[in-house]
């Protein structure tokens, strides 16, 4: 092999392995899917795994939101699709929602959740077209959300009695 | 110096150690970038290493050289560079005032090898005395007095020590992976250091006293590679 042809494949090997690293530091991922699906993200080839997702959504419809979160985690093994992550979050809203007060703890995760999805989807732009959703899109979510976490007078109101979970 | 150890061996083992320098298992695996202190300790590194003859930057980036070499030794430099601050980062306690020392016992040694100005094997030896002294502070002595997972009577000489040392000593308990994988890296590390590329030559420039490398000209470096690729 000559050697022009070793440094242009070292050299490609090098930016290849550095934007790896980088990739790394950057996104942070705790899994081997986390990982791959990153990468295959990256070259636009993640696919969700629909059946799981088509499981997810049956089980969120029934109010199961166990259930469906463990359905769209394995749809989303990666974490890289914005629409799962949506859904996910709306679960953690349906789930922590109360007529007289909101679970802090599922609300906050559902935050979490939508502030993932809104950081994936391209333009930080979700709309989802579902009519069982009374929210349909990311910023409606994360300000009913944002709402549910916040402490103020309104919480007294004993018209809050008479709101329906979106 | 070849082109497979300029352009494949050498990053592959730098950009390893940038990669499992930053790594940190404590349950999740997570990913740190170095501080900015250990930044400047890069820096002192690598000049100390220029200086004492351990580095050539001038066989890596040398406007006589092909455009392609420059590129590939750029970017041995580059990944070096982030290599030392990441390296620094590892062995360096993560917390408190052991933090404190190893930051002040680093820019120290760095500061005195630098102007003592050893020669490349010395050089060697002395930073594998450093990294090793302080993998064993951090990974060995600091791990141990730090276990919540020993036996009781280690756990209340734990609690006492941080009454005593108002809790500046001890530090959070990591993986037990991490010091296997801390001395992976700072292997490799050492063997990357071993394998850069030393001057040519070295003349003793009258005014200087002897204590500065001559810079080779353009005819004489590609003369230099020329001989030692025959040889």
């Amino acid at each position: 092999m000559s050697e022009r042809t070793v440094r242009i494949a070292g050299l490609a090997g090098t930016v290849a392995y550095g934007a790896l690293v980088g990739w790394l530091y950057l996104h942070q991922p705790q899994t081997l899917a986390q990982v791959t699906g990153g990468l295959t993200s990256a070259v636009g080839a993640y696919r969700v795994d629909q059946r799981a997702l088509d499981e997810g959504l049956r089980f969120f419809r029934n109010d199961q939101f166990v259930e469906a979160r463990m359905a769209f985690e394995r749809a989303d093994p990666a974490v890289r699709d914005p629409v799962t992550q949506f859904y996910i979050a709306y679960s953690y809203y349906r789930q922590g929602w109360g007529r007289m007060y909101s679970d802090d703890d599922l609300y906050a995760l559902g935050l979490q959740a939508v502030d993932r999805a809104i950081t994936l989807a391209p333009n930080g732009r979700i709309v989802v077209d579902d009519e069982n959703l009374g929210m349909k899109s990311a910023e409606e979510l994360k300000a009913e959300l944002e709402a549910g976490l916040r402490r103020e007078m309104s919480d007294f109101n004993p018209a809050r009695l008479l709101r329906e979970r979106k | 110096m070849t082109a497979v150890r300029e352009a494949v061996v050498l990053p592959a083992l730098l950009l390893t150690v940038v990669l499992l320098g930053g790594m940190r298992l404590t349950g999740d695996v997570a990913f740190v970038p170095p501080p900015l202190f250990a930044l400047v300790l890069a820096v002192l590194l690598l000049a100390t290493l220029i200086r004492s003859g351990a580095l050539a930057p001038e066989r890596l980036v040398h406007a006589a050289r092909p455009p392609l070499a420059v590129v590939n030794g750029g970017l041995v430099l580059l990944a070096l560079f982030l290599a030392s601050a990441q390296v620094f980062h590892l062995v360096t306690p993560e917390s408190g005032l052991p933090r404190l020392a190893f930051h002040v016992f680093f820019l120290v040694l760095l500061l005195n090898t630098w102007a003592s100005s050893p020669d490349r094997t010395r050089l060697l030896r002395s930073l594998m005395v450093i990294f090793g002294s302080a993998f064993v502070f951090k990974f060995i002595l600091l791990a141990a007095i730090s276990d919540p997972a020993s036996g009781r009577l280690q756990r209340m000489m734990l609690v006492l020590l941080d009454g005593v040392t108002l809790g500046t000593l001890t530090q959070q308990p990591f993986h037990p992976a991490l010091g296997y994988v801390a001395f992976l890296t700072l292997a490799l590390f050492l063997a990357a250091v071993a394998l850069l590329p030393p001057p040519l030559h070295r003349r003793q420039l009258p005014d200087t006293h002897g204590e500065l490398p001559a810079q080779p000209t353009a005819g004489e470096l590609v003369e230099g590679e020329r001989l030692e690729r025959r040889r």
